[in-house]
């Protein structure tokens, strides 16, 4: 059985194994999981889109720009969620254990096991591709500060009041004109 | 490798603060001025960091905190039921955007409201008294004073819960309570008390002058002249006008907001309104709200005594979401019955607004739609042909205001394609910008950016559907924070105010108008 074959195969329970495990990083993951509705339930349902089309992708060992509009549906999310860079590109790198996981518990399939290098590499690259999103994403966080912060709107906090400034002044003056 | 599932009680959690998850701590000098004036109590002011383990709490803190909730306990009725009648049925556990976001169950509205009701168990209920931890009671302790900074800070008290429970729990004035208490004892946000300071001095969240306020108007009244060669002349302070105009004091200087400043100009004069500015009530936005009952009190005070000094007839309020949930939710018992008003009546239609019998202030949705329906004004869609647009429901103005249909009346007649957002995102239960009540600050963008993906999430789904670029709004808060919620969840898509896209489409006699290929946005 050639690898390709194979994920097609196992594709649901990888999938599945898959996606719990990354849901599993959140502190209460239930509802991420069970909720359907993609409005209700953005984080797991983008979660699981994204991760379905990637494997998808790799099952049809598609060009790895493709990759990117799936994977940037995950790592935009977990980039502003509380996590360390690390954490938050975890899930693609973790296919490699899903995948191992999966396919030694089927007897058919265990001869594969020493044959996943091609796959292996294509999951590592998946892998550098999200962390470039994921410094993407960062990057336009603090583009969005400086943004704000030059709009002005930093005004409504970081600037004394004007005519705080111009009563204190007054004081000053009438202070210097009062023996 | 990816994070584990805790394995402890949510009360053995304890909150902990680093850079980007908390708003910065209110200066000292902000809250020493604050509690210098009439009518507010803002004590222990001090410089002080929540990353710190010592938060500088008055010696007497925990006695501060219980005889502050058993006041407001007799107070409100409210929190006295509120406190009491929750079953934990769940209905609002996933309602929440915060929750939707973070994934942290402290952000389920009913667990962050437990965050205060295992005190209120322990201290003033019997049965907690006697068993404490076994009926969900806990003691005060600075730990749970912690954390009640952390998530009285992670709610935007948006009422999406409140919608779903059947006891009609209104969550946010549970968040409203914990941050009384909190400024009791000194614990408050910057980006909260320093707007409130400035519009306490000066009448606006900037600390503009009258002067520099005036100012920033005749420019933009500049910019309407070179755009559509009208030459609108605004009053200021001017007594015995018919209408007093007050808009959230973004929408006079801050983008996007000054193009929706633009349209209500353009408005009002191709309907010739006898109205003035005030460049004292020169604020909309009261973030007293966000802050204390008095607090809260005092600045809406502030808009019906300028009315009364200038003797006009009636309010017009511009774009802005929580002024107007002070206005319908809490006006009448704090300020009210502005008997001295008169109820409003449109002098271009003669429709007399009974819904604001008693507050004498109307909505400038409500205001144009009727204009609209009446054919008072002239509108050609093809001059918004650059738009495709959706509109975001404030939460304010939804679920406080029930102003629903005449913003979407309003779009259906100024612009040619506009397309919802999915029923469960919109109406009653529209998801928040997740930067309201005083969160929009630049330092917690993350949580900022999670908060607002339930909200983002469905704006991309009509962007991907239908093409769309704009997402019309009528709150001056969401027109600063979906701003760059958008920027960073879709770029492709811009934020407006309704009023703005009205201005695009204003055919008005007399205009000699550019060819404008955005609007009031274009650059000539």
């Amino acid at each position: 059985m050639e690898i390709t074959e194979a994920l097609t195969s196992k594709k649901k329970e990888i999938l599945s194994l898959w996606i719990e495990r990354t849901l599993d990083s959140y502190t209460a993951p239930g509802f991420f999981k069970s909720a359907k509705d993609p409005f209700a339930n953005p984080v797991g349902s983008n979660i699981t889109a994204g991760l379905t089309a990637l494997l998808e992708l790799l099952q049809a060992d598609a060009d790895i720009q493709a990759f990117g509009k799936p994977l940037d549906q995950v790592v935009r999310i977990r980039a502003v969620q509380d996590f360390t860079p690390a954490q938050a590109v975890a899930p693609f790198l973790e296919l490699k254990w899903v995948v191992k996981q999966v396919f030694s518990g089927d007897k058919n399939m265990q001869p594969l096991l020493g044959k996943l290098d091609a796959l292996d590499c294509r999951i590592d690259q998946m892998g550098l591709m999200a962390f470039n999103i994921y410094s993407e994403c960062r990057e336009q966080l603090y583009r969005n500060r400086v943004r704000e912060l030059k709009s002005g709107s930093a005004i409504l906090t970081d600037a004394a009041c004007p005519s705080a400034l111009l009563r204190r002044e007054q004081r000053g003056v009438a202070a210097k004109i009062e023996p | 490798m990816t994070g584990s599932i805790p394995t402890k009680s949510w009360m053995d959690v304890p909150a902990v603060f680093k850079p980007g998850n908390y708003a910065y701590p209110a200066k000292a000098e902000v809250i020493r001025y604050l509690d210098s004036q009439k009518g507010v109590s803002f004590p222990n002011a001090r410089e002080w960091s929540p990353e710190d383990d010592d938060w500088k709490l008055p010696e007497n803190w925990k006695e501060i905190i219980l005889q502050g909730l058993a006041d407001r306990l007799d107070r409100f009725r409210s929190l006295k039921i509120f406190m009491d009648c929750c079953v934990r049925c769940g209905a609002c556990a996933d309602k929440c955007h915060f929750f939707l976001g973070t994934g942290d169950p402290k952000n389920m509205p009913v667990l962050r409201a437990e965050l205060l009701r295992s005190v209120y168990r322990q201290e003033f209920t019997r049965a907690g008294k006697i068993l404490g931890k076994m009926v969900g009671g806990r003691e005060m302790t600075v730990g749970v004073l912690k954390e009640w900074f952390m998530y009285a800070y992670q709610c935007t008290e948006c009422r999406r819960c409140s919608v779903f429970c059947p006891y009609g729990i209104d969550t946010a004035e549970i968040t409203m309570m914990l941050r009384e208490l909190l400024h009791m004892v000194g614990v408050g946000i910057n980006w909260a008390m320093e707007p409130v300071s400035n519009s306490n001095r000066t009448g606006n969240h900037m600390g503009l002058t009258p002067q520099a306020f005036k100012g920033n108007v005749e420019f933009l009244c500049d910019d309407i002249e070179n755009l559509t060669g009208i030459r609108v002349n605004p009053t200021f302070n001017r007594k015995g006008a018919e209408v007093l105009f007050i808009t959230p004091s973004a929408d006079v200087f801050a983008e996007p907001g000054i193009f929706t400043c633009m349209g209500y100009l353009l408005l009002f004069e191709a309907i010739g309104l006898d109205y003035t500015w005030s460049t004292y009530a020169s604020e909309g936005g009261n973030f007293g709200l966000f802050t204390s009952n008095e607090m809260m009190k005092k600045l809406n005070g502030k808009m019906y005594a300028e009315a009364k000094r200038l003797g006009v007839r009636w309010i017009l309020g511009g774009e802005c979401g929580h002024m107007w949930r002070v206005l319908h939710q809490y006006m009448d018992t704090m300020n009210g019955p502005a008997d001295f008003l008169e109820i409003p009546r449109s002098p271009l239609t003669g429709t007399v607004f009974e819904q604001a019998a008693s507050t004498k202030m109307i909505h400038i949705s409500e205001f144009t739609a009727d204009l609209i329906k009446n054919n008072k004004i002239t509108l050609d869609k093809s001059r918004n042909a650059h738009v495709v647009a959706t509109f975001h429901d404030s939460c304010n103005t939804s679920r406080a205001m029930g102003l629903l249909e005449e913003p979407r009346y309003i779009l259906d007649n100024v612009v040619e394609n506009w397309f919802e957002m999915p029923p469960n995102t919109i109406r009653e239960q529209t998801f928040c910008c997740g930067s309201g009540t005083a969160l929009n600050t630049d330092e917690i963008m993350e949580l900022r950016m999670r908060s607002g993906l339930p909200r983002a999430n469905a704006v991309r789904y009509v962007h991907e559907k239908h093409g769309v670029n704009t997402l019309g709004c009528v709150c001056a808060i969401d027109r600063a924070t979906l701003t760059t919620l958008m920027n960073y969840w879709v770029p492709e898509v811009q934020v407006a105010g309704l009023s703005e896209l009205v201005g695009n489409a204003l055919v008005i006699d007399g205009e000699q108008r550019q060819d404008l290929t955005e609007g009031l946005r274009t650059l000539v």
